[in-house]
């Protein structure tokens, strides 16, 4: 029985306890207070806002179980979304080219990001921080500035639907799917949590860290490029600035979901909360009418209480 | 004569603590007078520790009192113990690395000038400090930069900087090598001198032999004994009986295992250009000690010889074919294991549960995809096979003891499979107890035709648990034992020099 408990615990972790609860508790609440939150379409609405987000999370909980953080996500979505369109709508590139080329971006920057951190042992946070402003300004100098279409190629990724169901809750489940498996079930994945939980342990059982660490990155990057496919097909179009704040929201989503700064800790399910409770939050606070500027401030404040919870429960 | 109460400088009442239900500690006495060293000995988790936060106001007891100077506290805070001449010297490095020593002595900022903190004030206080006990250090010299052996001696100075009355050491000897061990006990005698009483913890009973005035045993929470020296000289092997609760030998007894065929050769091996030539060799079912002084180079003939570090010269051979090893994964590859000396920092992945630290050097796979069950299986049995003591197989190591860390870092090589097995001290910081159950599994692998190369400063390890011992000094092999050369005598003298 003790077995067992402690067996589900380390599969699962403390969080899938906490938040599931959490999250129900909120539908309850905003349901009581407005029926319209308790409609399929609401739902389904939720799951294609949070999409994007859930996407990129999964990237981020990966580098966050090997110990490392890639804060340039959000400048990395804005340069494919301005690349992406540019290609198409200005320079009238063939639109799968186009794709091409952003997914090579998208790649060639996580790998960037990862040779610098790997080959020059620098610190992820302060690296990414500073490509960040690399990827943005590109993004600016590519755009001058401008709105610029994607030209009506790709709708169906980001606004088609199979059925009911929305096509990016599809590409979302996809991604969670394929990352569960990838961190749970293959080598390279165990072997990101024992470089998470101690690289020298990992060099010294004879596992190439620089080179693992540097295909997260790379893997990273490619996640990125995604996130930034999917939102830009949604909105139709692209600003440098389409993606900012998103590195921030999925770093928080995988932290609230029980992943840890200090590495090897985090699961695929607890950052889909965690995604989830993010997304619910704002979806309640609009359907209850709440002003935009407390929205943020309310936001916040869940972060934090969430994130306060779920540290006092894995003690 | 009757000692009156007043006498003691502190007294510990028949403290009880309580934590969870267990009974850590269980109506224990004990007292302290000016100038004695009173040691404290016992096994990991006998209680010492407890005692000491409660006599230093940490933790408050839930039966029995304090009593300092005579007087007792019964709500006694760390604050309180400070203010009433009580210092403990903890384990931890303690010390602000970035800060000069005389800084580190004087946290609290005493010597200023019109307010503001005098750098030449302080230094002048710590350089007077320093010879009144005989410690020759640089007071404007930052900590980072000394040794490991001069920083414990800094805590000591920032411990004996407010003058107290009671000085409670905690394993203060366990950084350092034999040599700087006596100049400790030496400068433990001159604080003595002074009148300071002090409370002295080390698993080192020859130490502890050497300067005890009296000698406390604890186990399972319980005060077993107390020993006087003045009653002459106090017995250790009785005192180890106590600790470990039935008659032991301090040496562990083992059959010598039979040797094979020479498998593993290093020859010419150069660190640097200007280094003699290593060679040494290791036959099959052999153990191997590597000993000597700490900092003689032990440490890193074996990082060498596993990859961790450039070597300027050097051929290595295993079976007569020469290996190429770079780094560790060529090591591993050619069937050999490492087992470094720090088991948090690079034994473990403290944060990952005991079944993931066991098979992630093998991980079983079932089309491309780890399986889970297999590995539960792997997991099980070697959790059986080396008695590793755990609640769970997905409890995180980092909740393990030292012993059964340590029994999980060798099932990981156990199940990974190896040749040879090289460990940096596989017993550091592991209660008796648990030694010899480590010892007995290592000689189990001989017998199964596995050869260890063991580094160990750790003499009765040495002399009981290996076939031959190598001596190193200066990063030279100076001496070779075998069989019945091994002694403590003839290791030492080669080790230190002694002709």
């Amino acid at each position: 029985m003790k077995e067992k408990t402690l067996r589900t615990r380390a599969k699962i972790g403390n969080e899938m306890i906490f938040l599931p609860v959490v999250i129900i508790a909120l539908c309850v609440i905003s349901g009581l207070i407005n029926p319209r939150f308790f409609t399929i379409a609401n739902f389904l609405t939720i799951f294609q806002q949070v999409a994007v987000l859930g996407i990129l999370t999964s990237a981020m909980l990966m580098l966050l179980v090997m110990g490392a953080i890639d804060l340039s996500y959000g400048a990395l979505i804005g340069l494919c979304s301005v690349i992406l369109c540019n290609l198409i709508s200005v320079q009238g590139v063939d639109p799968w080219l186009a794709l091409l080329i952003m997914f090579g971006t998208a790649l060639g920057a996580g790998a960037l990001n990862g040779l610098i951190i790997t080959k020059f042992k620098c610190e992820p946070l302060i690296v990414t921080i500073g490509t960040s402003y690399i990827y943005l300004g590109f993004a600016q100098v590519i755009s001058q500035g401008t709105y610029q279409s994607i030209g009506g190629a790709f709708p169906f990724i980001g606004t088609g639907k199979l059925g009911l169901i929305p096509m990016p809750m599809i590409v979302l489940v996809i991604v969670l799917l394929l990352m569960f498996v990838f961190l749970r079930y293959t080598p390279f994945g165990r072997k990101l949590h024992i470089i998470g939980g101690n690289s020298e342990v990992a060099f010294l059982s004879g596992i190439p860290v620089k080179a693992y660490k540097l295909l997260a990155f790379v893997l990273g990057g490619g996640i990125c490029g995604l996130a930034a496919f999917v939102l830009t097909s949604r909105i139709g179009s692209a600003l440098p600035t389409n993606g900012s704040g998103y590195e921030l929201n999925a770093l928080a989503a995988a932290i609230i979901g029980g992943a840890s700064f200090s590495g090897a800790r985090g699961t695929v399910l607890g950052a889909f909360f965690g995604v989830l409770l993010l997304g619910i939050v704002n979806n309640a606070l609009n359907i209850l009418g709440v002003d935009a500027f407390y929205q943020t401030v309310v936001l916040g404040v869940i972060i934090v209480i969430a994130v306060i919870f779920s540290n006092i429960k894995s003690k | 004569m009757v000692e009156k109460t007043v006498d003691y400088l502190i007294e510990a009442k028949g403290i009880s603590k309580i934590f969870g239900g267990t009974r850590v500690l269980d109506h224990v006495s004990i007292t302290l007078r000016p100038g004695e060293i009173h040691s404290l000995c016992g096994e990991n988790g006998a209680g010492k520790s407890t005692l000491i936060k409660v006599l230093s106001g940490a933790y408050k007891p839930e039966e029995g009192v304090v009593a300092i100077g005579g007087k007792e506290y019964p709500h006694l805070t760390p604050l309180i113990a400070k203010k009433k001449g009580i210092e403990v010297i903890h384990q931890e490095i303690i010390l602000v690395p970035q800060l000069t020593v005389a800084e580190n002595i004087y946290t609290d900022v005493p010597y200023r000038t019109a307010g503001f903190f005098s750098m030449k004030k302080t230094c002048e206080a710590a350089k007077k400090l320093m010879d009144e006990i005989g410690i020759q250090l640089d007071p404007y010299e930052t900590v980072e930069r000394l040794s490991t052996a001069d920083q414990q001696f800094v805590k000591i100075l920032k411990a004996l900087a407010p003058n107290p009355k009671v000085l409670i050491m905690d394993e203060p000897t366990a950084m350092f090598n034999m040599k700087d061990t006596d100049m400790v006990l030496d400068l433990v005698k001159n604080i003595s001198k002074k009148g300071i009483g002090i409370i002295y913890i080390s698993h080192h009973l020859k130490e502890v032999a050497k300067i005890a005035d009296t000698v406390s045993v604890l186990r399972d929470g319980k005060l077993i004994s107390t020993y006087h020296a003045r009653d002459g000289a106090v017995d250790m092997d009785q005192v180890t009986c106590d600790m470990v609760g039935r008659p032991v030998d301090m040496f562990y007894k083992r059959e010598k295992s039979n040797t094979g065929d020479v498998l593993f050769e290093v020859k010419g091996l150069q660190l640097k250009e200007s280094d003699t030539p290593v060679d040494l060799y290791l036959k099959k079912g052999e153990i191997l000690g590597l000993t000597g002084m700490v900092g003689s180079g032990r440490t890193e003939i074996i990082r060498a010889i596993y990859g961790l570090d450039q070597r300027f010269a050097g051929e290595i051979r295993k079976d007569g074919q020469t290996l190429q090893i770079h780094n560790p994964h060529d090591s591993i590859q050619n069937g050999i294991g490492y087992v470094s000396e720090d088991r948090q920092k690079s034994g473990l992945v403290l944060p990952l549960s005991v079944l993931s630290n066991l098979t992630f050097l093998k991980l079983p796979l079932k089309k491309g995809l780890i399986s889970t069950k297999q590995e539960m299986d792997i997991s099980e049995d070697m959790i059986k096979k080396l008695d590793i003591k755990t609640p769970s197989m997905f409890k995180e190591t980092g909740m393990l003891s030292g012993g059964n860390q340590q029994k999980v870092i060798i099932g990981k090589w156990l199940h990974k499979g190896f040749d040879i097995l090289i460990l940096d001290e596989p017993t550091k910081g592991i209660d008796v107890n648990a030694k010899f159950e480590i010892y007995k599994l290592l000689h189990d692998l001989t017998k199964q035709g596995k050869s260890l190369l063991v580094v160990s400063s750790d003499m009765p390890e040495v002399i009981s648990l290996c076939d031959r011992v190598m001596v190193v000094r200066d990063g030279k092999i100076a001496g070779e034992f075998t069989g019945g050369e091994i002694t403590e005598e003839n290791v030492i003298k080669s080790a230190l020099e002694v002709k």
